[in-house]
């Protein structure tokens, strides 16, 4: 208000009063440009925008992308990947596998776990047991449930020895859900994981951010590269790439497709995209229409792969007509690629054989929670009506769609996921529903002669034999259509430009990314 | 109407209160528990995968989910009477400590935002009053009206585009504590206290606009003016003191809505307060967090209702004597 009134209208002046609004406006716009910019980046710290706040970060629980990355730095197991998705030691100096049943495991001399003491063959007796110890909640226990028994040959020397040969069992080993921690701290308090991965934990905000600065007696020589790491959470997409170009960040993950175009464009940052998961149909094939494979065949006929890319992944992605090998893979087979693309006169041939010339209804379920999920399904819907098959949306939240999906309430779903590492048998989880039902999987889908052919190739050494069994997997899943791929989906890391050595890992493994952040310099 | 008469009437307000707080309580309970999602899977399913059947089971006896509904209502009800509003299923941290400390932010936030609110709203929707019909309350009535009907996400959104993307001069979001930078922290309000702060000034504005108008109309007040109060304290000390009761009114209740409602400010500007917090907790399915959230959350709404009768009865005693 105006300091001397003088008349009861006009004493209050019109102009002290916005004079007043102006100078309380100007300085809640210009006294931060005054103090600078408050953001700028942090000398010696490498700031990591995670897509959310990790649910949690116990070593052998999947809890999602942003717990694997931020476990990483934590812990490390016996194997790894290099940045360019081949197998690496970790903790593991060497590894042996005299036959696919023994896997003997060297440790290096020089692993030290956060508390100090050595990394030896008790801790990684005492790690890989808890994994499949009946009170266990790891992500791997049931694949684990294979180990016969753990040896210690020395102290520095193991020795596992499966229940039947197994050549997958080296992923497993790599896996950042096999992480190995301290008996002696977790003999003292169940809960108590040390690990030691190149960073260890200073600070932790819960919901907001995590600090972490490098573990000085880290087994990689000269690594991690940045002395400081922070984890800051930005759950809202599209917040996640202002802090980018704001300045506020240094690396982020899951960029939004819609933000792909201008990150690349920006001479500020780099873009780093990989064919990563995928998306697919799956199918109720215990009930409803679905159960009659041609009629999956004709979906997978009907549906037109390049719209879902265009409309839900704007245009970021690959085609994925066959089951999903990418094509780096030596068990890629170019003679399936493409297998399946629209072609309506067959999805036509194929209902009228069926018994369904003018289509049927049936109910796809997708969640509303994510953009890509719910733009898959529309897209699907407009495709399959060229045909006649009448499609009703059910898009509830994520939560609800994994339980009717684990309970096989829907006729089709859409889903995307990925497989736990870049081998063939990865297909398992979504062709072999013995495995039990699962969301991520056709409902009661489980063929003898797929389960065979799965079966024998986890116990093949020679590539090329295993190649030949995969090759078989694959002719058959074209054939009964257990699940209908749509496309590989573009997952996008972008980073500043002075940020150097983070890459965004190939295939499945770019969740595994964080592998790399060791590497990671800023200038 | 006596102490004794407004104590009488405070206690029955507070039972009344208690009881919707139970009531609420029991509601979110059933109906977390009825709608469809399992903590325990969602929890070992991160990023879409398949995990191990035994795991999930584990899980699921190690959160107690495995006990009959029934149970598990009565153990929730046994830990509140003893004021524990039991673990995170996410990571076991006690959720009553994650509230004491992500309240205060929150609230701190509404009163930020009231405080520029009321800051704006106050004397410019008195400035419009006295101007009425003039271009001043034309153009300040047309710029509220917008700053009414324009969503938060759309605001914030925009103030972030702006002022972070563009111009950098502030962060996109994010927090810092008082206690580790008290600059950086207020830069860090700065940004949400405003986008909230644009639809409450413009209420704050329109209520005080009409209030004074009505007041102005008072035959009371050409007395005032007539028995030779300046300007000045006929508007401060009669109409705008007046004017205040309703709009205070507004306010309460707006800023009992705001503890429920800044959900899409903290997520837009990750402001990591209470009702930001509330979201994760129901994506996951974190039983013990939504409940203990939604149960803080009502009772300071009911809290804050109670508060602005009290205080508006203090304003204008004719209320009491009703």
């Amino acid at each position: 208000m105006s300091d001397k009134p003088k008349t009861f209208y006009d004493d209050l002046s019109r102009r002290h009063m916005l004079g007043g609004m102006a100078a309380l406006g100007g300085a809640v716009l210009v006294g931060p440009g005054l103090i600078g910019r408050a953001q700028a980046k942090t000398p010696g710290t490498l700031v990591f925008g995670l897509s959310s706040y990790p649910p949690g970060i116990k070593p052998w629980e999947n809890k999602g992308t942003a717990s694997s990355t931020v476990k990483l730095q934590l812990f490390r197991g016996l194997l790894g990947y290099g940045p360019d998705g081949g197998l690496q030691p970790e903790l593991a100096e060497s590894w042996e596998i005299p036959d696919a049943q023994t896997y003997i495991i060297k440790l290096r001399d020089n692993a030290y776990f956060h508390n100090g003491d050595p990394v030896t063959a008790e801790d990684v007796k005492v790690s890989l047991e808890a994994i499949a110890a009946e009170d266990s909640t790891a992500h791997l226990r049931s694949r684990f449930g294979v180990v016969e028994s753990i040896e210690i040959v020395d102290p520095k020397t193991v020795r596992i020895n499966l229940k039947e040969p197994q050549v997958t069992f080296i992923y497993l080993l790599a896996s950042v859900h096999s992480h190995i921690v301290s008996a002696k701290e977790l003999a003292k308090d169940p809960d108590n994981f040390v690990g030691a991965g190149p960073y260890r934990m200073v600070e932790v905000e819960r919901g907001t951010r995590i600090e972490m600065e490098a573990f000085d007696k880290y087994y990689k020589a000269g690594l991690p590269r940045t002395k400081n790491l922070r984890f800051d959470a930005y759950k809202d997409e599209n917040l996640r790439v202002a802090a980018l170009e704001a300045g506020d960040v240094d690396v982020i993950e899951y960029v939004p497709w819609q933000s792909m175009d201008s990150i690349g464009a920006n001479s500020k940052l780099n873009l780093d995209v990989v064919d990563g998961p995928f998306m697919y149909l799956l199918f109720n094939t215990e009930a409803g229409p679905f159960t009659d494979p041609r009629l999956r065949q004709a979906v997978a006929y009907a549906v037109q792969r390049q719209d879902v890319i265009a409309a839900a992944f704007f245009g970021r992605g690959n085609l994925l007509g066959a089951m999903p090998i990418p094509k780096g893979s030596e068990y890629h087979e170019p003679s399936f690629e493409g297998h399946w693309k629209r072609d309506l006169d067959k999805a036509k041939a194929l209902l009228a054989e069926a018994g369904f010339p003018d289509g049927f209804q049936a109910t796809l379920l997708s969640t509303a929670q994510y953009g890509m999920h719910k733009d898959t399904a529309e897209v699907v819907q407009q495709n399959l009506a060229d045909v006649g098959i009448q499609v009703k949306l059910n898009l509830p939240d994520w939560a609800t769609r994994v339980s009717l999906g684990n309970r096989g309430q829907y006729d089709f779903a859409v889903m995307g996921s990925a497989g736990d590492f870049n081998d063939p048998d990865a297909l398992t989880n979504f062709l072999d529903g013995t495995r039990g039902n699962s969301y991520v999987r056709s409902l009661g889908f489980a063929d003898d002669e797929i389960n065979g052919l799965l079966a024998e190739g986890r116990q093949e050494l020679d590539p090329a034999k295993r190649k030949a069994i995969y090759d078989k997997v694959h002719a058959r899943a074209l054939e009964l259509a257990p699940i209908v791929p749509i496309n590989w989906r573009a997952q996008g890391y972008a980073t500043q430009a002075y940020v150097s050595g983070f890459k965004n890992m190939p295939g499945f493994l770019t969740f595994y990314s964080g592998y790399t952040i060791e590497n990671t310099a800023i200038e | 109407m006596g102490g004794g008469g407004l104590t009488t009437y405070v206690a029955r307000r507070v039972l009344i209160a208690l009881g919707l707080v139970y009531i609420v309580t029991t509601i979110v309970f059933l109906v977390l528990h009825v709608i469809p999602g399992d903590p325990a899977m969602l929890l070992l399913s991160g990023g879409g995968v398949d995990p191990s059947a035994e795991a999930v089971a584990e899980l699921r006896r190690k959160l107690g989910l495995d006990q009959p509904i029934f149970t598990q209502y009565i153990d929730y009800l046994a830990g509140l009477l003893q004021g524990d509003l039991g673990n995170s299923f996410q990571d076991d941290h006690p959720v009553a400590a994650e509230i004491a400390k992500r309240l205060p932010r929150t609230i701190e936030l509404i009163l930020a935002a009231a405080l520029l609110s009321v800051l704006t709203g106050l004397p410019l929707g008195t400035l419009a009053a006295l101007r009425q019909g003039g271009i001043t309350d034309r153009s300040l009535s047309l710029v509220a009206g917008l700053m009414l009907s324009v969503p938060v996400f759309v605001t914030g959104t925009l103030l972030v585009l702006v002022f972070a993307q563009k111009l950098q001069w502030v962060p996109a979001g994010g927090f810092v504590e008082w206690s580790r930078d008290p600059v950086r922290h207020l830069i860090h309000l700065l940004m949400p206290a405003v986008t909230i702060a644009m639809g409450l000034s413009a209420v704050i504005f329109r209520m005080m606009r009409t209030t004074v108008l009505e007041t102005l109309q008072q035959e009371w007040v050409r007395t005032a003016r007539a028995k030779g109060l300046s300007g000045r304290s006929v508007l401060l000390r009669h109409v705008v003191r007046n004017a205040l009761g309703p709009v205070l009114t507004v306010l309460g209740l707006h800023m009992g809505t705001l503890l429920g409602g800044t959900v899409l400010v903290e997520y837009v500007f990750n402001w990591p307060g209470l009702s930001g917090f509330l979201v994760v907790a129901v994506e996951t399915r974190d039983y013990p967090e939504v409940q203990g959230i939604v149960l803080v959350i009502s009772f300071l709404f009911i809290l804050l209702n109670l508060l602005v009768d009290l205080l508006y009865s203090v304003l204008d005693p004719r209320i009491r004597l009703e």
